[in-house]
């Protein structure tokens, strides 16, 4: 249906129920965030209003603290592109954080034992990270492709195989290798050469944050302008239409996997060139399944991600204030961002069109009583 | 030293732990796989255990009763499988998305709380939390092995086994049994067969969330008396794994936890004699995409193909 005045139906599409609906879902998640902080913290006897001023200050204050804010935000912004990948495309890749372990190992062992020049050595230690990445989502991906087997539970369980697997050679073969007998299990430092050059002076964001952002851009031009994109978009929506389209779906559907992988990976290499400068076991204290969180509240948009994961690193940056200038503990905001989580995953469309229908449904049946009445009347 | 390490693994006292270490494995994977029969999709098994070994804790704590701690851990997991069912059913959140939060959640939750009440970071240990006592059987201690591996331990170690059978004649033995499975072969026949789906996913996920609760309540009531952050160290995502591995059959899950609980006494072992100890911690994992792969052997077409529907 054509609409003659182009200008009145872009105004009519923005004030249409979906547009509402997309804003109301953050509005109400962000007011149901604000009311609980509110209550955790003044539970534990601060004044949220303080708390909020800390959190934005210790974000946002100084040259330090934004740079802390992007360093933290550089690993949401390749996990959460390796999610949106993989979700875009109806593959529900859990084991990120088991690629990031993996990839994290890999860059660690290049970058402490490979001799390289600078750019070059960083560089293979990325790359490398990321094809260890997508060694750890091969297995997933060829028992879903050959023995149709739900690649939730293969890829989650690769994540522990791919964390232990990871230790156990750091405690048993390099340690030995290099002496180290600490009670922490890490690699040796790796390096000058394979370290990322810092990005802003006296903090530790460094290029890795380009890096972050380049993959977030590139995978919004794959699903925008290539039709590479576009089939990849299509197996995940409708994979019947996508095979009688002739799409090759086994390809693509490997492609998922592979490039889901590689990004998952790759943020652990950046994690280890950019950020800890060696394998620490355990260093991610969950940011693989950050990736995935984020990936869901900017609701699979490329864009979107790079502004969540900045939010994201911020609050990180802003939790360790709050703690430093108030008795107030830093999982206090740990909790209130899975909340958010929770909270923008309520599908608030289906609620709409409930309370639509029933109201509708409420409306003709007092029609029809109101007709019958009438009838009665009339007789 | 081979034979050493031999006869440590086959000595009673291996098969003692085994059995203590595999008590909340088998009564949280016998509620999952209630859970994993009616295909729930619910994932979040970490934060049902942690948040019960903190309430574990607390109840004990506060009554001085380890029988109440363990109905506030039921009664925490409860109510955290509600909100879960209210999410998910009503509110139709992603089951995944809200399995990921939760877990993610659990940690920070069970570390304020500590932070909250007991004002310490960390652990928590104080003789306020009363522990459940061993039981003595004076029948069992005329016999020297069965008195080492079944004597002395706490009543949920029993609890377990007579849960887990509790269970399995649920599943195979009643007409709700029977129901709940149809429910999880397909849902759209049991729909139209006359049967509540949403009702028995609730009935399963409140099954699911009280039972990993009580499991999670083991840890600080076992003797040790305390509370430490992250106490359950993926014990959760074990119950997963054996709830996977057997198949939702909560008797073979059992035993698939038994065997678990063995592997991790196995660690403790290996680790006194410096041996590695990572790759026996991988072995539950290991077992479920070997499981998986024996499933899924008898769809392969002979070459590789998708199709929209996985199991």
């Amino acid at each position: 249906m054509s609409d003659p005045k182009p200008s009145g139906r872009a105004i009519r599409q923005f004030f249409s129920p979906e547009v509402g609906i997309g804003a109301a879902r953050y509005v109400i998640s962000f007011a149901g965030v604000l009311a609980l902080g509110s209550i955790l913290i003044l539970a534990q006897g601060e004044d949220p209003v303080r708390a909020a001023a800390l959190i934005i200050n210790g974000a946002f204050g100084n040259t330090v603290s934004v740079g802390n804010s992007l360093r933290w935000a550089m690993p949401c912004m390749l996990t959460g592109a390796a999610s949106i990948i993989a979700f875009k495309s109806g593959v529900i890749n859990l084991g990120i954080e088991g690629q990031m372990y993996l990839g994290a190992f890999t860059a660690a062992v290049l970058g402490s034992f490979v001799d390289l020049p600078p750019t070059v050595h960083a560089l293979v230690c990325v790359v490398g990270a990321g094809v260890a990445g997508v060694i750890c989502v091969i297995i997933p991906a060829l028992m879903r492709l050959f023995f149709s087997i739900n690649e939730y539970v293969t890829t989650m369980m690769m994540n522990f195989i791919a964390t232990l697997f990871c230790d156990y050679f750091v405690v048993w073969v390099i340690m030995p290798i290099t002496g180290i007998t600490t009670v922490t299990v890490a690699t040796p430092t790796i390096s000058k050469s394979a370290r990322l050059s810092t990005l802003i002076r006296g903090t530790s964001c460094s290029s890795g944050l380009i890096i972050g952002m380049a993959a977030c851009l590139s995978v919004y031009f794959l699903y925008k302008f290539t039709i590479k994109g576009y089939e990849l978009k299509q197996v995940g929506e409708n994979l019947k239409f996508a095979k009688t389209g002739g799409v090759d779906v086994k390809r693509t559907f490997i492609t998922i996997f592979i490039l889901s992988g590689f990004l998952g990976g790759l943020s652990g290499g950046v994690e280890v060139t950019g950020g800890y400068y060696r394998y620490v076991s355990g260093f991610s204290y969950t940011m693989g399944w950050e990736g995935i969180m984020i990936a869901y509240i900017c609701n699979n948009n490329p864009i979107g991600l790079i502004f969540a994961s900045i939010v994201w690193g911020a609050l990180k940056t802003g939790a360790m204030s709050i703690e430093r200038g108030t008795s107030l503990n830093r999982l206090t905001v740990n909790l209130l961002q899975m909340f958010f989580v929770i909270l923008v995953s309520i599908n608030y469309e289906s609620i709409y069109h409930y309370f639509r229908d029933r109201a509708k449904r409420k409306r003709e049946i007092r029609q029809l009583l109101a007709s019958r009445a009438d009838e009665e009347e009339g007789a | 030293m081979f034979w050493d390490i031999v006869s440590t693994c086959l000595s009673p006292a291996a098969f003692a732990a085994a059995l203590r270490l595999s008590c909340p494995l088998i009564i949280g994977s016998t509620g999952g796989c209630f859970n994993e029969k009616t295909s729930t999709g619910n994932l979040a098994y970490e934060c049902f255990m942690l948040t019960g070994a903190f309430f574990g804790a607390y109840g004990s704590y506060l009554t001085g009763s380890p029988l109440m701690g363990s109905l506030a851990a039921i009664l925490s997991g409860l109510a955290l499988a509600v909100i879960y069912g209210l999410l998910v059913y009503h509110l139709n959140c992603s089951a995944i998305i809200v399995s990921v939060a939760y877990n993610s959640a659990a940690w920070a939750l069970t570390t304020l709380l500590l932070v909250v009440v007991w004002n310490t970071r960390g652990q928590f240990n104080d003789p306020s939390i009363v522990s459940y006592e061993n039981l003595n059987w004076d029948v069992l201690r005329k016999f020297p092995v069965l008195d080492m591996v079944f004597n002395n331990n706490i009543p949920m170690v029993y609890f377990a086994f007579a849960y887990a059978a509790a269970g399995y004649a649920v599943m195979y033995g009643t007409p709700f049994g029977l129901r709940l499975r149809g429910v999880g072969i397909n849902p759209e026949a049991a729909q139209a067969a006359g049967i509540n789906v949403r009702k028995y996913r609730w009935i399963c996920l409140i099954i699911m969330g009280a039972s990993m609760g009580c499991a999670g309540s083991y840890m600080p009531l076992c003797g040790m008396s305390l509370f430490s952050e992250n106490m359950t160290r993926g014990r959760g995502f074990l119950c997963l794994t054996s709830t996977l591995v057997g198949k939702g059959n909560p008797l073979r899950t059992m035993m698939v936890a038994l065997l678990f609980g063995y592997a991790n006494s196995m660690t403790l072992v290996l680790s006194t004699y410096n041996m590695p100890t990572q790759i026996i911690n991988m072995l539950p994992y290991v077992m479920v995409l070997i499981v998986l792969l024996s499933i899924g052997i008898k769809n392969f077409k002979g070459s590789a193909d998708i199709s929209g529907d996985t199991f």
